[in-house]
C-alpha cells in the first residue's frame, strides 16, 4: 500500500473518534538529555523528546464499533541521537477498528493490529476474524500485508519487499472446559520463496510455519503449557553429504506443581534449530539462515509467596548450543511489600556460569563468557509522591575483551513523581552509571503521562 | 463436466457451507470487553475473587491467569491462546512497552520510574548483549529477529 493511501486511512481513522460515545487518551511525553565527550572525538549534546499516544474510541454510531490506535514520534532537538544520524521519527505500533459480536466472543478487525498465535506475535495491515465454535472449538483466521522493516542494504530491501508480499494465517482450537486446549496453527508469511525466483536470492525472507499449542490442567495443582513450531517450507536442496536441517524450529513447554498455596514450582524445556528458527528474518548477517546448530535449555524455578506480601524466587537454567557449548544461570528474586503496596522493596542476584565456552574469538580462545549480576530497588508511594531508586551491577570475569578494562559495570537510576490530578503525572529521573562505552554516565529524563476520558475502568 | 455445472455445484457448496458455518457458531454469549471493576496496584491474583470459577471466555480455571512470577516470565503461552482475555484488563498498548515493531527506546528507559515492572534491558545491555547473544541468540531474536532492530543494523550489517 502506497504512503500517501496510509496517510489518508489514518487520518480518516482519526477523525472517526467523532463520533464516538467513549473515548479515551492517554499518552507519554518523554524529555532525555545527556552528553557525550570521547577523547578525538566532538562534543555532542543529545535532547531527544519523544511523544507517545493512544486513542481508544468506542461505541462509534454502535456500542459494539471501536476504534483503537497507538503510535510514536521523536524528535532530537540538538544532536542527532540515533546511530542512523536521523533526527526524527516515528511509528505507527498500531491502528484498528474493531466489531465485537454479542456472541460466541466473536470479532472482526480491519486495519493495522497484532495477531497472536502459536507461530508467534506478527503485525498485520488488513483483517482478521475469530469466533468460539459449538463443541468447544474456536476458530481464527487473518490476510493482509505484512509491515515491513529496513534491511541491510539497498537492494536487499527491494528484495525483501518483493518477496513478502501477503501474511497470513489460521488458528483452529478445541478446549474441553477446565481441563484442556489444544490448537492448532498456520502461518504464511510472503508468497515468492527466494528459491523459486527467477535469479533465486541468498536470502529467504518468507516463512511457512505449522504451530501447535497445548495447556493441560488435569487438576487444580498441576498444569503442562507449551508449543511446537514446524517450518514446512520447501528450501534449496542441501549439498550432498551435508546435514538436512531440522524440522523443528521450536519446542517449548512450562510444568507448574502448586504445593499449598504460597508454594509453586516450575520447570521448563526448549528446544530451538536455528535454520527452522530464523526463518523469515530481516537481519540475515546476525541470524545466520546458514547456520544450521541447534540450541536446548532446561531449568527450573522454586516461588514462595507468603500471606505477608512476601514473594522470593529461585531459579535455575542450564543452555547447551552447539557451536559454543554450555552455560548454567542461577540465582534469585525477591520482593516485599507492605503497608499496603505504598512501599515495595525489590533484590535478586544471578550469576552465569559459563566458563567453558567454546572457540568464539581467534584473539582469545576458550575465553569466559561469565558474569554476575545483582539488583536492588525500592518504589515508594506516598499520597500524590512517588520516588524509585534502582541499582544494578553487572561483574565480569576478567580476560573478556568487550570490557576496555572495566569489570564492574554499574547504573542506579533515581526517580521523582507527582500525580497531579488523577489524570496527569510528572515524573523525572536521574542515572549514573558506568559502562565499557561511557566511563561516566548521567542522563536525565522528565516524563508526563496523562490520560482524559469517558470510557469505563479497565484497558490499562 | 462443462463449466457451467461445475460452477454451479461449487456455489451450492459455497452456500452450504455457509449455512452450516453459522450453525456451528457458538450460542453463548460474549464475555465483557472491559473488566467492569477497577483493579488495584500491582499485579492482579485473579482467583482472589473468582476463587473456583471457570473464566467465561478461555473456559480456564481464573487460577490459570494469577499474575505469579511463572505468568508474567511464561505469559506468551497465555498470550497465543487467550489473549481477548488479556484484552479486558489490558490495553494493546500495554504490550507494545516491549513487543512493539518499532520503539524509540528501550523498555527499561521507557519504564525507569517502575523498578517493580519487568521491563528487559536495565543496566548497560549493549555490554551484556555480547554474551548473551553467544550464549542464546533465540533470546534476542524473539523480539528484535524480524522486526525493531534499525538500531542492530548500525553493526551487524
Amino acid at each position: 500500500m502506497k504512503s500517501r493511501t496510509k496517510v489518508a486511512l489514518l487520518t480518516a481513522l482519526a477523525a472517526a473518534t467523532g463520533w464516538s460515545q467513549e473515548i479515551t487518551v492517554q499518552g507519554t511525553t518523554i524529555a532525555q538529555m545527556w552528553k557525550q565527550e570521547i577523547p578525538g572525538f566532538d562534543k555532542a549534546t543529545f535532547t531527544p523528546a519523544t511523544q507517545y499516544l493512544g486513542i481508544d474510541a468506542t461505541k462509534l454510531g454502535t456500542e459494539k464499533l471501536s476504534l483503537h490506535l497507538f503510535g510514536w514520534g521523536r524528535v532530537d532537538l540538538a544532536d542527532s541521537s540515533t546511530l542512523d544520524g536521523s533526527k526524527g521519527g516515528g511509528y505507527l505500533n498500531y491502528g484498528y477498528l474493531q466489531y465485537r459480536f454479542d456472541q460466541a466472543n466473536a470479532e472482526i478487525k480491519a486495519g493495522r493490529f497484532t495477531v497472536n498465535q502459536s507461530t508467534g506475535f506478527e503485525q498485520v495491515d488488513g483483517v482478521s476474524a475469530r469466533t468460539d465454535l459449538r463443541g468447544g472449538f474456536t476458530a481464527s483466521a487473518f490476510y493482509g500485508a505484512p509491515v515491513l522493516y529496513k534491511t541491510v542494504d539497498p537492494i536487499s530491501r527491494a528484495d525483501y519487499r518483493f518477496q513478502r508480499d501477503v501474511i497470513f494465517g489460521s488458528r483452529l482450537a478445541w478446549r474441553l472446559p477446565r481441563v484442556m486446549e489444544v490448537g492448532v496453527s498456520y502461518l504464511q508469511d510472503g508468497t515468492k520463496a527466494a528459491k523459486d525466483l527467477p535469479l533465486p536470492s541468498a536470502t529467504d525472507y518468507t516463512r511457512k510455519q505449522l504451530g501447535m499449542d497445548l495447556l493441560l490442567t488435569p487438576t487444580t495443582i498441576l498444569d503442562l503449557r507449551g508449543r511446537t513450531v514446524l517450518d514446512v517450507a520447501s528450501h534449496a536442496d542441501v549439498a550432498p553429504g551435508a546435514k538436512e536441517p531440522s524440522k523443528i524450529a521450536e519446542h517449548d513447554y512450562t510444568a507448574t506443581l502448586k504445593l499449598g498455596s504460597q508454594v509453586s514450582v516450575s520447570g521448563n524445556f526448549v528446544e530451538r534449530n536455528f535454520f527452522a528458527y530464523f526463518a523469515g528474518t530481516n537481519l540475515p548477517s546476525l541470524f545466520r539462515q546458514d547456520e544450521r546448530g541447534m540450541f536446548k535449555a532446561w531449568g527450573g524455578k522454586v516461588a514462595w509467596t507468603t500471606a505477608a506480601s512476601f514473594q522470593v524466587t529461585a531459579d535455575y537454567r542450564h543452555t547447551h548450543r552447539e557451536t559454543t557449548g554450555d552455560a548454567n544461570r542461577f540465582g534469585g528474586d525477591m520482593i516485599w511489600d507492605f503497608n499496603e503496596k505504598s512501599v515495595l522493596l525489590g533484590a535478586g542476584g544471578h550469576w552465569v556460569n559459563a566458563a567453558d565456552t567454546k572457540f568464539v574469538d581467534p584473539a582469545a580462545p576458550y575465553r569466559s563468557l561469565s558474569y554476575k549480576e545483582a539488583r536492588v530497588w525500592t518504589l515508594i508511594t506516598k499520597g500524590k509522591f512517588s520516588a524509585s531508586l534502582d541499582g544494578i551491577l553487572q561483574r565480569y570475569n576478567h580476560e573478556n575483551p568487550y570490557l576496555a578494562g572495566l569489570r564492574n559495570v554499574y547504573e542506579a537510576v533515581g526517580s521523582l513523581g507527582y500525580q497531579v490530578t488523577s489524570n496527569l503525572k510528572l515524573s523525572g529521573d536521574l542515572s549514573y552509571g558506568s559502562n565499557p562505552v561511557s566511563k561516566n554516565e548521567t542522563r536525565g529524563l522528565l516524563r508526563a503521562e496523562y490520560r482524559f476520558g469517558t470510557a469505563k475502568k479497565g484497558g490499562q | 463436466m462443462t463449466r457451467k455445472s461445475i460452477l454451479q455445484v461449487f456455489g451450492v457448496i459455497l452456500g452450504l457451507g455457509m449455512l452450516m458455518a453459522c450453525g456451528l457458531i457458538s450460542p453463548e454469549a460474549s464475555f465483557a470487553a472491559t473488566h467492569p471493576d477497577g483493579l488495584g496496584v500491582g499485579k492482579p491474583m485473579c482467583s482472589e475473587c473468582h476463587t473456583n470459577e471457570v473464566s467465561k471466555g478461555a473456559l480456564k480455571p481464573y487460577a490459570t491467569f494469577d499474575h505469579t512470577p511463572t505468568f508474567v516470565q511464561d505469559h506468551r503461552f497465555q498470550a497465543n491462546q487467550d489473549v481477548n482475555t488479556c484484552g479486558a484488563c489490558h490495553a494493546q498498548s500495554f504490550c507494545t512497552d516491549c513487543h512493539g515493531g518499532k520503539v524509540p527506546m528501550k523498555p527499561a528507559t521507557r519504564l525507569s520510574d517502575r523498578p517493580d515492572r519487568v521491563a528487559p534491558h536495565r543496566g548497560d545491555f549493549l555490554t551484556l548483549h555480547k554474551i548473551e547473544g553467544k550464549l542464546d541468540p533465540t533470546s534476542c531474536y524473539k523480539c528484535h529477529g524480524r522486526a525493531n532492530n534499525d538500531k542492530c543494523l548500525t553493526c551487524h550489517r
